[in-house]
């Protein structure tokens, strides 16, 4: 084995060794030239030059095989007896002895200087690295985030494929399609090992063999936690020895990367985030479900107080009827605001895909008013709809769902007989749709906060009833359209104006010009 | 109504829910068969004959749509479903399916009744074969093509006659957006709503007496189009929500 190493040692080499010896005989020819064409003395410092370009280009090998060159160079070429390697002169001999020395220091020198230099680019590559790192384990917004960027950073510094699993589970679920690919089920079941019963007491990794020849070296990425998950690395076809030297090298990396992810207390971003991911799913998730349950018995207690109510028997029975009217319309108000419950719910969980087409924004506004009829009922309504308004591609019936809550907070912020004027015009290539009260206004700080989620005024919070939630689902309809909602008041008492305002595209109409009188 | 009671088949698992349909259609002249369950629909559909069919998309058996489809494979019973919210391409499915038309849950008994009664209207004009199309002040005659309002006879482009052809067809049920632009542009157009917007406006202009707040062509956002049935419907202005008017 030790002589397989210092052959390739001297493979390596070769190539620098054999460029020097090609230096060293160029040189020799000019300064041949020179010594016999303009009469120079002989000169042996001129060989200092190969030396240490042998030094700072290959190593130090390279730069002691030119001065042992230099010197037999001058002693055959230059010193009398000429072509022979024998020296007469003292003097000479210990010129030469000399150069041997200065050739040897330089070199010394220059190969040090390149290491120098060559590891202060290596740290400068490691820190950027490590500085990518840990921005990007700063902007990482959930578990996934961390690890991925845990399993680029190794796979950079390693220069070798590395797949992180977080759990057992992780690797059990992902059989073979992870990330780049191929990790063969072998590597995969001994993951599911280590991470689930902690065999790796000793925490020095297992090593298997796949299918394909690759070693693979599995261990949990740190001895102390297990919240950063479990790490395979194809080592490749490395025989033994060279296995054994790549694996005090993940050692070292891996020991590097957990101080690191401790000390930035990744650990414990990791459960907070794990946490917080799951108690907001679980909320979620029940707003929607009980909403969902709420609105069955909701049908039926609607329906039934509507027949109720038209029912003949009822027809003389001012009172009773007065009852069921009430029955009915609370039922709505409840239907409304389960409405609003679970339309937050799609707008926080998986977000609102509009169905965008053509659409013509009077049809949108009229049926929004037709909607809110009975509501508006006692509010004089003022409509003002050009004639010629481009139409907008936007989702008809998110526009009109955001109208619809603006419309509430118009009639329930104002005084019944109140006007509320709707209007709509296009400027600047924007649509804008304005609802316009007489009712409260808002203050300077009111302005600020009545698009945040469950906002409540506290100057009407005993007065009027409402989850604080319609206007920022207004404003979440209107964003998914590309648009966005201005309130605008002179302040309290002095009504609201909203404007949504949405960009309006050129509808391109060519084919339709076939149409002519009949 | 001097005819015979009309029959209606109510398809829903919510008990509650058939109990009060029941106690409305029976107080406005109906008789009333239930169904719980979509097998149990179209067993009853076989076996009996139906004025018109009202089903809920959530049933326990099978989804509303592939009872609507399989009553639709044999029968042109009028087809009402009961829907929710937020599913716009899901009642274009429905209605492309065959569904009349449909009312979204919670509804009250008053727009469910003005519902069937337009449905069962259109279905009495098909088999009686009347020509003639009145909403309010609006007259169709679709034999000989022509349209007056308050009596004075216009003038329509013959797209714009063919739109409102189409719409008088089904005149009072909604018409879809892709079911209007295939009979009037064809199908290559399918997907090209702004033609029909901008048609759609040359014709209210046309036809309504009022065209920014129209009561004639009326627009059911992300679906369609309806034209407003005739008589007192048109004059109500569809109140979604209004109380019953009772008819009865």
């Amino acid at each position: 084995m030790q002589t397989s190493v210092k052959f390739h040692r001297i493979r390596m080499e070769l190539p620098g060794v054999c460029m020097t010896l090609g230096l060293v005989a160029i040189l020799t020819l000019v300064l041949f030239a020179m010594v016999w064409g303009l009469g120079l003395e002989h000169g042996s410092v001129v060989y200092l030059l190969p030396v240490v370009i042998a030094a700072t280009r290959w190593g130090i090998v390279q730069a002691i095989v030119a001065a042992v060159c230099g010197v037999l160079a001058s002693a055959f070429f230059f010193y009398p007896p000429l072509y022979s390697f024998r020296i007469t002169n003292p003097q000479e001999v210990l010129n030469l002895i000399l150069f041997i020395f200065v050739a040897i220091v330089v070199s010394q020198l220059a190969t040090q200087l390149k290491r120098q230099l060559e590891t202060a680019r290596q740290r400068e590559i490691d820190l950027r690295d490590l500085y990518a790192f840990s921005r990007r384990l700063a902007v990482a917004f959930d578990v996934s985030d961390i690890h991925a960027a845990i399993e680029d950073h190794l796979a950079t510094v390693m220069q070798r494929k590395v797949v992180l699993f977080a759990s057992a589970r992780d690797a059990f679920a992902s059989s073979g399609r992870r990330a780049g690919g191929a990790v063969p089920e072998q590597v995969l079941a001994e993951v599911v090992e280590v991470a689930s019963d902690r065999r790796d007491a000793d925490n020095s990794g297992v090593t298997v063999t796949a299918d394909s020849g690759d070693i693979w070296l599995i261990r949990a990425v740190s001895p102390k936690s297990s919240e950063f998950g479990v790490i395979a690395i194809n080592l490749g076809r490395e025989s033994r020895e060279g296995s054994d030297e790549m694996r005090i090298r993940v050692d070292a990396v891996l020991a590097d990367a957990t101080a690191t992810l401790e000390r930035l207390g990744v650990a414990h971003a990791i459960s907070e985030a794990r946490m917080r991911s799951q108690t907001e799913q679980l909320r979620e998730a029940l707003i929607g479900s009980v909403s969902h349950e709420l609105r069955t018995p909701l049908a039926s207690i609607l329906g039934a107080a509507t027949v109720l109510s038209a029912a003949p028997a009822l027809a003389n029975e001012k009172k009773l009827r007065a009852l069921v009217h009430d029955v009915r319309d609370e039922a709505e108000r409840l239907n409304n605001d389960i409405q609003n419950l679970l339309d937050a719910s799609r707008i926080s969980s998986d977000g609102v895909k509009p169905h965008i087409e053509w659409a013509d924004p009077a049809d949108i506004v009229n049926s929004a008013i037709e909607r809110c009829r009975n509501r508006m009922s006692d509010r004089r309504i003022a409509v003002n709809l050009p004639a010629d308004l481009p139409l907008i591609h936007v989702d008809p019936v998110l526009v009109q769902q955001a109208l619809v809550q603006i419309f509430d907070n118009a009639v329930k912020y104002s005084h019944s007989g109140s006007q509320i004027t709707v209007a709509a015009r296009a400027r600047d290539g924007r649509m804008i749709l304005s609802v316009s009260d007489q009712g409260a206004g808002l203050t300077a700080a009111e302005q600020s906060k009545i698009w945040d989620r469950f906002a409540r005024g506290e100057r009407h919070a005993a007065t009027t009833s409402g989850s604080g939630l319609g206007l920022w689902i207004a404003n979440a309809f209107i964003a998914v359209n590309g648009g966005k909602i201005n309130a605008i008041s002179e302040g309290p008492g002095l009504g609201t104006a909203m404007a949504i305002e949405l960009p309006v595209m050129q509808a391109t109409v060519t084919q339709m010009e076939d149409d002519t009188d009949e | 109504m001097n005819e015979p009671a009309p029959i209606v088949l109510v398809v829903d698992d919510e008990i509650q829910i058939r109990r009060f349909l029941r106690t409305g259609f029976e107080l406005n002249g109906f008789v009333v068969h239930e169904a719980g369950t979509g097998a149990e629909a179209i067993r009853s559909a076989t076996l009996r004959p139906i004025d018109l069919v009202i089903v809920d998309l959530g049933l326990p058996d099978m989804d509303g749509s592939e009872v609507v489809e399989r009553i639709r494979s044999w029968s042109s019973v009028p087809i009402i479903v009961l829907s929710v919210r937020s599913t716009e391409a899901e009642k274009v499915h429905l209605l492309e399916l065959g569904a009349d038309d449909y009312v979204v849950k919670p509804f009250g008994m008053a727009e469910l009744l003005a519902r069937v009664r337009v449905a069962l209207r259109r279905q009495m004009r098909a088999v009686s074969g009347e020509p003639t199309v009145k909403i309010g002040p609006l007259t169709i005659d679709l034999a000989t093509r022509a349209v007056t309002l308050n009596g004075a006879r216009l003038t329509l482009t013959p797209k714009e006659y063919r739109l409102l052809q189409v719409l008088a067809q089904h005149a009072g049920n909604v018409v879809t957006h892709q079911h209007l632009l295939k009979e009037v542009w064809g199908t290559i157009h399918v997907h090209d709503t702004h033609y029909l917007r901008i048609f759609v406006r040359k014709l209210r202009q046309k036809i309504e007496p009022h065209p920014d707040s129209p009561k004639i062509l009326v627009t059911e956002l992300g679906v369609g189009y309806r034209l407003a049935q005739s008589g007192s419907d048109a004059e109500n202005g569809a109140g979604a929500e209004a109380p019953a008017k009772s008819e009865s």
